[in-house]
């Protein structure tokens, strides 16, 4: 649209501020802060920091809980990718209901409510109670943690398998099968490889906030439970130490990157 | 292919359905529920929707949550939107560069976003609030604008806007006739996406926003410690019903205009469909705006403020009430968890706070880092007056000359148990170690107080730095982590009413409140002893109204509000003349409210533990927090 690519730069300008000064100064900030010491000396202290055990056990929990809670994820939403593919539902419709309405509510309040849904006390025991089944002791476990995080992200699993099943040329499914394959062998050998795209971003927007969240364990996990996020959120609030969280932090960016390295690699190999 | 779905696939996604909504239907019906407490239902009530009317503080949350999301998803589209077209005449390698920039806020952890943002404002020396969450909000939003809108500009041929400048049309004139009307579907619905991201922000927002300045998402973590005010499920159902009715109205729109026509092309369909929505959220964000403004005042900023930084159910609200009518000055009053809590947050900004109310070891450390304010005696006469002697004398522990510091309450710790839910008398520590009340324990979240257990059960002094005495004090922590319930910290009173616990350990001023809501609740301090604290009000170094900090002190020591705030809060007043003038003998002569000399002997105070003791004691927190 722009034949002066310096003209272009001008209308783009606004932008280029703003992330300068608001996405990639602050990234560096982070990296001063967890490479120093109080002093303002140099230090890899804040990043090795990731091997004392309380601090490695809290990153391996929530490696733990994240690969769970994307599994589950993924096998919640695929099948249901499918049926919604398959139908050609109304896909605006039933994908606002599902995923954009509930975040009308807010998140916190959402995760609350399962406090009240979970508790030893709570809905579903009494659910159970009546129905004369052993009550289940659920709030305050990892198991508790796991339900807020498959509850909170799975729509944002099921939106890009959604779209790229939806993407699939039917003539492609057809052509497998007048070539003889059965359905399994459709699924494996030509459906599935073709929303690996869309696999692996459901996967990243999936992982990394459950890997990273503190929200979602502080009010399921009843404080005993420490992930990363914990971590490093009560570094900022509690024990006052920027330094040392923001050394936390930048072991989850290493995460992170390696994450976007993964998904930029796929999607070269999509084009 | 078979386009009929099958039972199993309903079934499916019903449970799907299910899922997602039972989070949200139990709120919905929670807001309907008499009783506080979301553990019982108490009989159906619409007083919560009828109490929003009145309530400034839940109004103004939602007020700034909505405020912000506008501007920020209208600067956002802008920005957003004026960098995706400009991408088109870059190289390609500029090109990938940008999309990889924008894509940090997406793919980045919200924590790690929200950090870096904060210690750029705190380099930058930025006021945290308002502005400062406005900006973090369009940093997040920009990449969902142009997410949506450069897949749409690549399907749109640059022919017809061509053609349109080599007949002479001025760049915009044309981009707005030729290439706008393909685009605005797409900016739309990135907007729309913005404006959803910004309402549903909580972890980003709770590290940019300054004191006193409050999205529903923070205000909504803040209550969940000590159990959400039932309002905020009236106003999340309100917003929710009208959302599911401004769908559907745009749903039924669309199908009749299919009737009137016959036909109805697909783009038109999703057209009107977003155009609804979006004048939909306009106008009931308008509304709600308008009644935050009639009702809280959100833009009437009053210039003569008071940051207060009080303790979680600390105060009788309408102490606060009074002390505005009284004085004209506006109470900015937030809550803290925990004293660690608070000490983080001055630190970190000295001017967020005018007056706190921290405990005796904490503000021991406040003073040693030169953190106070030294009190103008002259302008609190009340606080002189009426805190008995005795109590000042104690106060020279953490405060020797008496300069900072006017005590608020006092009190001691010890163990809240339910009588039907615990076998024979508790008198030691050592019950919350007892494997038969494996879950049934719930202990406190505060570093200081969870040690004081187990330090003060093993015999060893309450302020030990010895790391050897911390050590055993650790192991046994641990070993009790598998029998505790939860560490909470206000959450223990309404757990303990509800019978979701059987024994918790708590502060004595609870003690009374709990027993009146719950008959079998007994307050035991523990033979082995225990702490006795004082929590005092001081002046932060940095305190921007000084003088008004020194009204709402003065003022809380004045007798009968102290009276009042005694009878609601049920902490042990140090008000001598307050004391005095409470009615209840019972209460006056509780031993619990007020503990004889014989127990207080075996109970000891905190002292500050100096810089390495706290790293100590952290660090060994952080073991037992992640040692489940």
């Amino acid at each position: 649209m722009f034949r002066d690519p310096k003209k272009a730069g001008a209308v783009a300008s606004p932008y280029f501020a703003w992330a300068l000064i608001f996405i990639l100064v602050p990234l560096a900030m982070i990296l001063w802060y967890g490479l120093t010491d109080e002093s303002g000396a140099m230090t890899l202290a804040n990043i090795a920091a990731i091997a004392q055990p309380e601090h490695a056990k809290s990153l391996l929990l929530a490696l733990e809980l994240a690969l769970i809670s994307t599994l589950i994820c993924f096998l919640l939403a695929y099948p249901l990718g499918m049926i919604l593919a398959k139908n050609k539902m109304s896909s605006q419709g039933i994908i606002t209901t599902i995923f954009i309405l509930p975040m009308w509510m807010n998140f916190l309040l959402r995760t609350f409510s399962w406090m009240t849904l979970l508790e030893n006390h709570g809905v579903i025991n009494g659910i159970l109670e009546f129905l004369h089944l052993p009550a289940m002791r659920v709030i305050n476990t990892p198991g508790a943690i796991v339900i807020g995080m498959v509850y909170n992200f799975l729509p944002f699993m099921i939106m890009p398998i959604y779209n790229s099943l939806a993407k699939i040329d039917p003539n492609v499914i057809n052509a497998a099968r007048d070539l003889g394959a059965n359905s399994v062998q459709t699924f494996l050998r030509v459906t599935l490889p073709l929303t690996v795209p869309g696999i692996i971003s459901g996967v990243t927007m999936v992982f990394i906030p459950a890997l990273t969240t503190f929200a979602i364990s502080t009010m399921l996990g009843g404080s005993k439970i420490l992930l990363i996020g914990n971590v490093i959120e009560q570094e900022f609030t509690l024990t006052y130490d920027w330094h040392m969280g923001s050394g936390l932090s930048i072991v989850l960016m290493i995460f992170i990157v390696v994450n976007m390295v993964i998904s930029a690699v796929s999607e070269k190999d999509d084009e | 292919m078979n386009n009929r779905i099958r039972p199993i696939e309903k079934i499916y996604m019903a449970v799907i359905f299910l899922f997602m909504y039972a989070p949200i239907v139990t709120l919905i019906v929670l807001s309907f529920n008499r009783s506080k407490s979301r553990s019982k239902w108490g009989g159906f009530t619409m007083q919560w929707y009828l109490n929003l009317i009145h309530d400034h503080e839940v109004l103004n949350a939602m007020a700034n949550t909505l405020i912000i999301a506008l501007i920020a998803t209208v600067v956002s589209t802008l920005i957003g939107t004026a960098a995706s077209v400009a991408m088109t005449g870059m190289k390609r390698r500029m090109r990938s560069l940008i999309i990889g920039v924008t894509n940090i806020p997406m793919i980045n952890a919200d924590i790690v976003t929200g950090i870096s943002l904060m210690l750029l404002f705190k380099v930058l020396h930025f006021d945290a609030g308002f502005v400062t969450v406005l900006i973090a909000h369009i940093t997040f939003d920009i990449p969902f604008v142009m997410l949506s809108v450069l897949p749409r500009l690549k399907t749109i041929s640059p022919s017809v806007y061509e053609a349109a400048l080599d007949l002479g049309a001025e760049p915009f004139f044309a981009f707005r006739k030729t290439i706008l009307p393909d685009l605005a579907p797409a900016i739309i619905s990135g907007a729309l996406m913005a404006f959803t991201m910004s309402i549903d922000d909580f972890i980003i927002t709770y590290f940019t926003k300054g004191s006193g300045f409050d999205t529903l998402s923070t205000k909504i973590y803040s209550e969940v410690k000590r159990g959400i005010r039932p309002e905020i499920y009236a106003l999340s159902a309100i917003i929710f019903v009208a959302v599911l009715i401004l769908l559907f109205a745009s749903d039924r729109m669309k199908a009749r205009s299919a009737r009137r026509t016959g036909v109805v092309k697909k783009g038109m369909n999703a057209k009107l469909k977003t155009y609804g929505a979006v004048a939909g959220i306009a106008v009931a964000s308008i509304l709600i705006i308008a009644m935050a403004l009639v009702y809280g005042g959100v833009f009437s900023k009053n210039s003569d403020q008071v940051f207060v930084y009080n303790a979680g159910e600390y105060i009788d609200p309408e102490v606060i009430e009074l002390f505005q009518e009284e004085t004209g000055i506006e109470v900015v009053y937030d809550e803290f968890e925990s004293n660690e809590i608070m000490y983080a947050k001055i630190a970190s900004d000295g001017a967020a706070y005018d007056v706190l109310c921290p405990s005796d070891y904490m503000i021991a450390k406040l003073i040693d880092n030169d953190m106070l304010m030294k009190l103008d005696r002259s302008a609190i006469p009340n606080a002189y007056e009426y805190i008995g002697k005795q109590y000042y004398e104690s106060a020279t522990a953490f405060d020797p000359a008496n300069e900072y510091a006017v005590p608020y309450c006092w009190g001691t710790v010890g163990i809240l148990y339910n009588r039907n839910l615990v076998n024979g008398p508790v008198d030691s520590w050592d019950i919350l170690w007892d494997p038969a009340y494996k879950g049934e324990i719930l202990m406190q979240d505060s570093i200081r107080d969870a040690f004081m257990v187990a330090l003060a059960r093993r015999g060893y002094s309450i302020n030990t730095t010895d790391p050897a005495e911390i050590d055993t004090a650790t192991a046994d922590l641990i070993a009790q982590a598998p029998l505790v319930q939860a560490y909470v910290i206000d959450q223990v009173r309404d757990k303990m009413i509800g019978n979701e616990a059987a024994l918790g350990v708590i502060y004595s001023g609870e003690a009374i409140y709990t027993k009146r809501e719950n008959a079998d609740l007994e307050y035991v301090i523990p033979k082995e002893g225990s702490n006795v604290w004082i929590d005092a009000w001081v002046i932060s170094r940095e305190a921007r109204n000084a003088e008004n900090a020194l009204k709402w002190i003065d003022f809380l020591c004045r007798p009968d509000i102290a009276l009042m705030n005694f009878e609601y809060i049920t902490y042990s007043t140090p008000n001598i003349a307050a004391q005095e003038m409470i009615e209840d003998e019972e209460i006056r002569n509780s031993a619990v409210a007020f503990p004889d000399e014989e127990t207080l002997n075996r109970c000891d105070t905190y002292i500050s533990l100096g810089e390495e003791g706290d790293r100590l004691y952290n660090e060994a927190w952080k073991k037992v927090k992640s040692a489940d």
